[in-house]
């Protein structure tokens, strides 16, 4: 019997070396192990084998079926491993086909200007209104110390719908209806669109434009110095270098033009900046009291400073787009690098 | 504004480099837009004599001629012809680098070397008006008096720096090279020298020539002189040369000393021939209507009562402060002249010349201001000029209508602490004052009074503000590179917040953005034709239109969005691109009456119209679905009555408040047609506005039953007029507290179905909170199902 058991541990231990696949191999399990498997046979009939044997036998039939049982299981792992491998290999892709689903648009680099800008304004404290496009001839100018007929008013070509009623040609309009309907101190930025009767290679009808405005007890050209580098050094780096250069805006006293450093050249020179390597972002100044009082603020308590930049030439230079005109034009060549 | 750097030196001693003074004039508030240097192109010719002509022996048209340019002679070979012995002529010689392109070297002409060329007025940048000859077709003759061998920049008196000056509005004196000879000495703390104001007269009284009368509000101010024995010839050169610089044509010696002292004084001044003035009276009048007056220009204008005029007793000579007529201006033969020399309200002349749309060199500058006090010593230095040039006698006398012979200075005061206030720097006190004292404001400060005396010429300094401008502006902007503080160092601490429609659009617009689309920027402004293209029928076709419009292109401001977006896609594709999913947030403007007495009624909208292949009505639809989903919003659908839409591919939502709050679908042919486009497009609008005043949506949760959902599927023969809608809600009520989803997932049309009918398949899902539902009860619902679809529609279970 004992001689049987080896044989039948030989055998199957090569039979299931020599299976080369699941089918095979479980062929090995039945032919063995299975309810008329060899091994079952003389497990199952060890009463019939003499008592004084059957101990030694039973044993030797244990181990034999726990040495194929663990030769199974092992060549079981291999096998499988083995199959995966295959079914992984016919599931293979090309990795450069397309990408399926629908492919991502983008934003008009103006909002995304516009959005990093206002969450600038917004962490300084700003808030953030807008109003009427459409505006009377006293919003746009005369209670920004623009009188009608004021030479001042040959700064700004406007586009008029009545000789009262006028397409607002700066966001400063805000700046009024903000100090008739808010109490100081505060601070407010508009963004917006304005008009002029201006239409050439470098300029357009329509454009956007920020108006920021703080009104406060004790502020001034200081503050604004200082505010406007802090907001220079978010919009374009630490690295940013700003220059100022005194200006005249109707309301306000002092004005001042701001320039940064030029951001198509980094502050080389170039052609957009004239060689200069600054390009102006701002204009700014401390709000002429006249215009204080004019909204109801009253100028010996209340100081105020404003700024507002034309954005869409920073928005050009931030984008390196080669003309202002792109920005208008919606062409989907120029909108999918924008994204 | 041009101003002439040896011009300057007049008023002030500098000898700096321009680069420099044009850096520090814009730094301290004049920006030099430019600056170019009259001898750029004038270097290596000189002042030549022909001594000697022979005929070149190869070339019948060449003429080689000896030159003598001081110290050497040169061989020129010239083709021109109206050269001879003993002219004296430019010589340009190796090294130049004329206006036109033409750099000089020395040539063989057929064996026959030559040092250089002759030059016309037109390669030294000159012409007749600048100099006898100048405008020749030949070689510019010079006088046979300049020195041989000298420069020519020097020879012609080309040897200016001409700067560009951007003159802010709010400083009209600055209009003039004595203006921006005051800011010079005031930036390099120099004195003012001011020009001989002197002149001579011939005795007689001016009474007995000319009388003035002034009719009108709008001219505080005329003064008018009498000159007589006229030498009407050139200038001299050195007054020519300064009218050349600055771009102003020389023309006579008395034209030239009125333009002259427009440029120097900033007063513009105006010449009569006096014999043309009937009745020897010099009327200032508002215009009549519809009166008429031929200009210098050439052209004839008619004026009416808002206009302004110079008039004899019986015809307007001059519109006042525009331009001269050509009835009475001094030509060849004038032999006694009027000088005119007043000041004219701003506004007048403004409208006036903005209407009739002349602009000269005397309207801008009264259009910016020109002072009370002005005239009088421009006219003196008109007559100074006469006197100087000796062009004519002058009769004693100046007429001055002007009741105030001088305007009292104006003083104020201010607290020098709020200067430092507003500046949020300190300048020391010493050089505050030496600063405004250099710019003419005579100022003392007494504690922290500041008492300031300021010229007739700064109107425009009235207070605190002002003067901190000034300081600064000297003092320079530099010292706040280097002063301690923070941005918030003075200002109260406020809560920053974003405007709601504004959040909220962005969030849209990345949504979006994540479904493939593009954001669009288009013009507020469109045509008129908008309207018909679009066949808007509704009070959007009540446009605003611009009084003043750039072009009939963008002459209406607009009601409707779709207009832009459809251009867009019409450009797109005309240009090749594919695949076009655009949208745009903006404004509609729609006036509440025509024409606008009060402001319109601005709408913010967002707007989407799609162009691509296999796009359709419920792919726009479900974006609407999804965009909309974030509002607490309860909507229905409804045919839409938008005219641009395909009525049976569309739909607007209505809000259960009953507003139309946006409207989705395929785009009209007809309309297509008129935009040129060829493709379907679906375009889609919403009103952002109501989105944003609703409240923020809030979210109370049902609780989940703990029995599993079963399924069963149906299809359904039905009338075509019988919609999903219908059905599914039929569904839904016969299902009762069961019902959980309904979802179409089929439809399917065939002859086999009948005429008319189709075939809807639907997924029904059903579940309990308290059991599992058996498959008798959901049998039954689903016979109560059928049983209801087909008595409330004669819907049939498909076989």
């Amino acid at each position: 019997m004992k001689e049987k058991l080896d044989a039948i541990l030989k055998n199957g231990l090569s039979e299931i070396e020599n299976a080369d696949n699941l089918k095979a191999l479980d062929d090995v399990r039945v032919k063995f192990l299975g309810k008329q498997g060899e091994l079952t046979a003389i497990l199952r009939n060890m009463k019939e084998i003499p008592a004084e044997e059957r101990k030694d036998v039973g044993m030797l039939a244990n181990v034999v079926r726990n040495k194929i049982e663990e030769a199974l299981s092992k060549k079981l792992a291999v096998l499988e491993e083995q199959q995966l491998e295959v079914e992984m290999e016919k599931e293979r892709v090309d990795i450069t086909m397309p990408s399926k689903g629908i492919k991502k648009g983008s934003l008009h680099p103006l909002t995304r200007f516009n959005n990093k800008f206002m969450d600038i304004c917004v962490e300084m404290g700003f808030t953030v209104i807008q109003g009427p496009e459409i505006d009377t001839d006293y919003y746009n100018f005369e209670a920004l110390n623009v009188p009608k007929n004021h030479p001042a008013r040959d700064m700004q070509d406007s586009l008029y719908i009545t000789d009262n009623i006028v397409l607002r040609t700066q966001t400063s309009n805000m700046q009024v209806h903000a100090m008739e309907t808010i109490k100081p101190p505060f601070k407010i930025v508009c963004p917006g669109r304005v008009y002029r009767n201006d239409d050439d290679s470098s300029h357009s009808p329509i454009f956007n434009q920020f108006e920021a405005l703080v009104v406060d007890e004790n502020v001034g050209l200081k503050d604004l110095m200082k505010m406007i580098d802090t907001i220079l050094k978010r919009l374009f780096g630490e690295d940013v270098k700003m220059r100022v250069r005194p200006s005249y805006f109707p309301f306000t006293e002092p004005s001042i033009e701001i320039d940064a450093t030029c951001q198509m050249c980094g502050g080389k020179g170039c052609s957009l900046c004239k060689g200069s390597g600054f390009s102006e972002v701002f204009g700014a100044g401390v709000v002429n009291p006249k215009v204080l009082e004019m909204s109801g603020i009253d100028s010996k308590k209340y100081s105020g400073f404003a700024f507002g930049p034309g954005i869409d030439r920073s928005v050009m230079v931030l984008n390196k787009i080669p003309n202002i005109k792109y920005l208008f034009r919606n062409d989907m060549r120029f909108l999918k690098q924008m994204r | 504004m041009k101003v002439s750097y040896n011009w300057l030196k007049d008023f002030v001693d500098i000898d700096i480099p321009v680069e420099e003074l044009a850096e520090k004039l814009s730094t301290s508030g004049f920006e030099v837009e430019e600056y170019s240097f009259q001898n750029e192109h004038l270097h290596d010719v000189y002042v030549g004599k022909i001594t000697k002509i022979e005929k070149h022996p190869e070339a019948d048209r060449l003429q080689i001629c000896q030159v003598d340019v001081g110290d050497k002679k040169v061989q020129i070979i010239t083709s021109a012809t109206n050269v001879f012995e003993g002219a004296v002529v430019p010589v340009s010689l190796e090294g130049a680098d004329l206006v036109n392109g033409v750099k000089i070297k020395p040539t063989n002409f057929r064996g026959v070397k030559s040092d250089g060329m002759f030059c016309s007025g037109e390669e030294l940048g000159i012409d007749e008006n600048y100099i006898e000859g100048g405008g020749v077709n030949g070689i510019l003759i010079l006088p046979n008096d300049m020195k041989i061998g000298a420069k020519i920049e020097d020879a012609l008196m080309l040897n200016d720096v001409v700067l560009d000056i951007n003159v802010t509005p709010n400083r009209p004196d600055c209009n003039s090279i004595i203006g921006i000879a005051r800011e010079i000495c005031a930036i390099y703390d120099k004195p003012f020298k001011d020009v001989d104001y002197s002149y001579k007269t011939v005795g007689g009284n001016i009474n007995d020539h000319i009388s003035v009368e002034v009719k009108t509000e709008k001219c505080p101010r005329y003064m008018a002189s009498y000159v007589k024995d006229l030498k009407l010839t050139r200038s001299p050169l050195w007054l020519r040369s300064r009218l050349f610089a600055v771009g102003i044509k020389p023309i006579n010696t008395i034209v030239d000393i009125t333009n002259y002292v427009l440029i120097e004084q900033g007063q513009p001044m105006h010449a009569f021939d006096y014999k043309h003035l009937a009745g020897s009276k010099i009327i200032v009048r508002d215009a009549k209507k519809d009166e008429k007056i031929a200009v210098l220009n050439g052209n004839t204008y008619t004026l009416n009562s808002d206009d302004m005029v110079i008039a004899d007793s019986v015809k307007p000579v001059v519109i006042a402060g525009v331009i001269g007529g050509v009835n009475s201006c001094v030509e060849k033969d004038t032999t006694e002249t009027i000088f005119e020399c007043a000041v004219f309200d701003l506004k007048s002349v403004r409208l006036t010349s903005r209407k009739i749309g002349v602009m000269t060199d005397s309207s801008l500058r009264y259009s910016k201001g020109v002072y009370l006090s002005t005239p009088i010593k421009a006219i003196q230095r008109a007559l100074n000029l006469v006197s100087t040039l000796n062009c004519g006698k002058i009769v004693d006398g100046i007429i001055d209508t002007c009741k105030q012979k001088e305007v009292p200075e104006r003083k104020i005061e201010a607290s020098m602490s709020k200067i430092d206030k507003i500046l949020g720097v300190t300048i020391d006190r010493k050089r505050v004052l030496q600063i405004l004292n250099s710019l003419g404001i005579k100022s003392i400060l007494n504690g922290d009074k500041l008492s300031c005396t300021l010229p007739y010429y700064r109107e425009d300094v009235e207070n605190e503000n002002d003067l901190a401008e000034e300081l600064i502006r000297i003092y320079g902007y530099d010292v706040y590179n280097n002063v301690e503080g923070g941005a918030f160092e003075h200002s109260s601490v406020t809560v920053g917040a974003f405007e709601p429609r504004l959040v909220m659009e962005n969030k849209m617009k990345n949504e979006l953005v994540d479904n493939g689309f593009y954001e669009t920027l288009n013009y507020s402004l469109y045509s008129p034709s908008a309207i018909e293209k679009l066949m808007i029928n509704d009070e959007r076709k009540n446009v605003i239109k611009l009084a003043n419009p750039i072009s009939e292109d963008l002459s209406t401001v607009r009601t409707v969005m779709a207009h832009a977006l459809l251009l867009d896609i019409h450009y797109n594709l005309s240009v090749g691109n594919k695949g076009l999913r655009f949208f745009e947030t903006g404004r509609v403007y729609q006036p509440k009456s025509l024409p606008l007495t009060e402001l319109p009624v601005e709408n913010n909208r967002l707007s989407i119209a799609v162009c691509e292949d296999g796009y359709d009505f419920f792919m726009l639809k479900n974006v609407i679905e999804n965009l909309l989903i974030s509002f607490p919003l309860e909507y229905k659908l409804e045919r839409s009555k938008e005219p641009y839409l395909h009525s049976g591919v569309s739909a607007d939502i209505i809000a259960s408040d009953g507003k139309k709050v946006g409207w989705f679908g395929k785009v009209h042919k007809k309309v297509l047609k008129n935009y040129d486009i060829s493709e379907d497009v679906y375009y889609a609008e919403l009103d952002t506005d109501y989105l944003s005043k609703l409240p923020e949506k809030t979210y109370a949760t049902k609780e989940i039953s703990k029995f599993p959902i079963v399924e069963r599927d149906i299809a359904v023969v039905a009338d075509e007029k019988v919609t999903n809608g219908e059905l599914i809600s039929a569904i839904k009520s016969a299902c009762g507290k069961h019902f959980f989803e309904c979802e179409l997932f089929d439809v399917y049309r065939s002859e086999s179905l009948g005429e008319n009918n189709k075939s809807l398949a639907y997924k029904i899902r059903l579940v309990s909170d308290d059991k599992t539902l058996t498959a008798d009860e959901i049998n039954a619902i689903i016979k109560k199902v059928l049983k209801s679809l087909e008595f409330r529609f004669g819907a049939k279970l498909r076989a």
